[in-house]
């Protein structure tokens, strides 16, 4: 048995932005994930990760580009901080994913209890 | 008074290859093992409406086939089919998937029920051969990177901050 048949169809659903291709890069997401904690000069984002201040400020500038960073000056500083609104595709694509599994794993679910319901009254 | 479960299900990305789904369900073991794997049980929920389930065989066996045929209201058709490598009633199977129209993305099914109290807990765990066959089910138009890290952010976010409608 499988009851997986659906996720195809889920998977195959088009979803073409540039969120997408920005947040497929692992060192992105990293910042992305540092971010979350409030906002950050590009020097915090340096020290939390691996990376040369060179590359996390080449990634800021592709994270701005598609609006999931947003940025202010303070003082000499820029701070960077998350957009999430710009995340909504994604979040869509994974509601649409756990929206399937669930539409199906309800349908067992009320099937299971119709079952029982009328395995009260006779069939035991 | 038993709870309402209806869209409770727990997925999980937990590595570069595996889909995890938990899920629990008011009714004992046997009962939800039989609705799992019996042919009469599987073509009364296995299709999404207005979809119909055309075909729905299951050899239950180890090295029995299941094949399983969906038509969409257009007309397609979806063909599941595999093979059971284990089963151990009422508590388990473990089966290839495949999906005919990827062709290259096997993947093994292990289906697990544990029973406490009356409440079965089902865990499904579809591991993929290779990372190319679990990002069909994972990735976005053409991309080829894996969607674990990112639907790790995703929560995190969604948990810190709202989305805007």
């Amino acid at each position: 048995m499988s009851i997986s048949e659906y996720d195809g169809r889920v998977a195959r659903a088009s979803t073409t932005s540039d969120v997408f291709n920005a947040i497929a890069e692992a060192d992105r997401r990293d910042i992305l994930d540092v971010l979350t904690t409030g906002e950050k000069a590009v020097g915090a984002i340096v020290t939390q990760l691996s990376l040369s201040q060179p590359q996390v400020s080449k990634h800021l500038k592709v994270l701005s580009e598609v609006g999931l960073v947003r940025s202010r000056a303070e003082g000499r500083l820029r701070l960077y901080r998350l957009e999430p609104a710009r995340l909504r595709p994604l979040h869509d694509w994974l509601a649409k994913y756990e929206q399937a599994w669930n539409d199906r794993l309800d349908r067992i679910d009320d099937y299971l209890q119709e079952l029982q319901q009328q395995g009260d009254g006779s069939d035991t | 008074m038993t709870p309402n479960r209806h869209g409770s299900a727990r997925i999980e990305f937990p590595n570069e290859l595996d889909v995890l789904i938990t899920r629990e369900f008011d009714a004992p073991i046997a009962l939800v093992f039989d609705v799992l794997t019996k042919p009469e049980h599987v073509s009364k929920w296995g299709a999404t409406p207005p979809d119909q389930m055309k075909v729905c065989e299951i050899d239950l066996r180890v090295g029995g086939t299941y094949h399983h045929v969906f038509v969409t209201e257009d007309g397609t058709e979806c063909s599941f089919r595999g093979t059971y490598l284990e089963i151990e009633p009422p508590v388990r199977t473990v089966e290839t998937w495949l999906f005919d129209g990827w062709p290259d993305a096997e993947a093994v099914e292990t289906m697990q029920l544990h029973e406490t109290e009356g409440v079965t807990t089902l865990t499904m765990r579809l591991a993929f051969r290779d990372q190319a066959g679990r990002d069909h089910m994972t990735r976005f138009d053409g991309q080829e990177e894996s969607f674990d890290a990112m639907e790790d952010i995703l929560r995190s976010l969604l948990e810190t901050e709202t989305v805007p409608e």
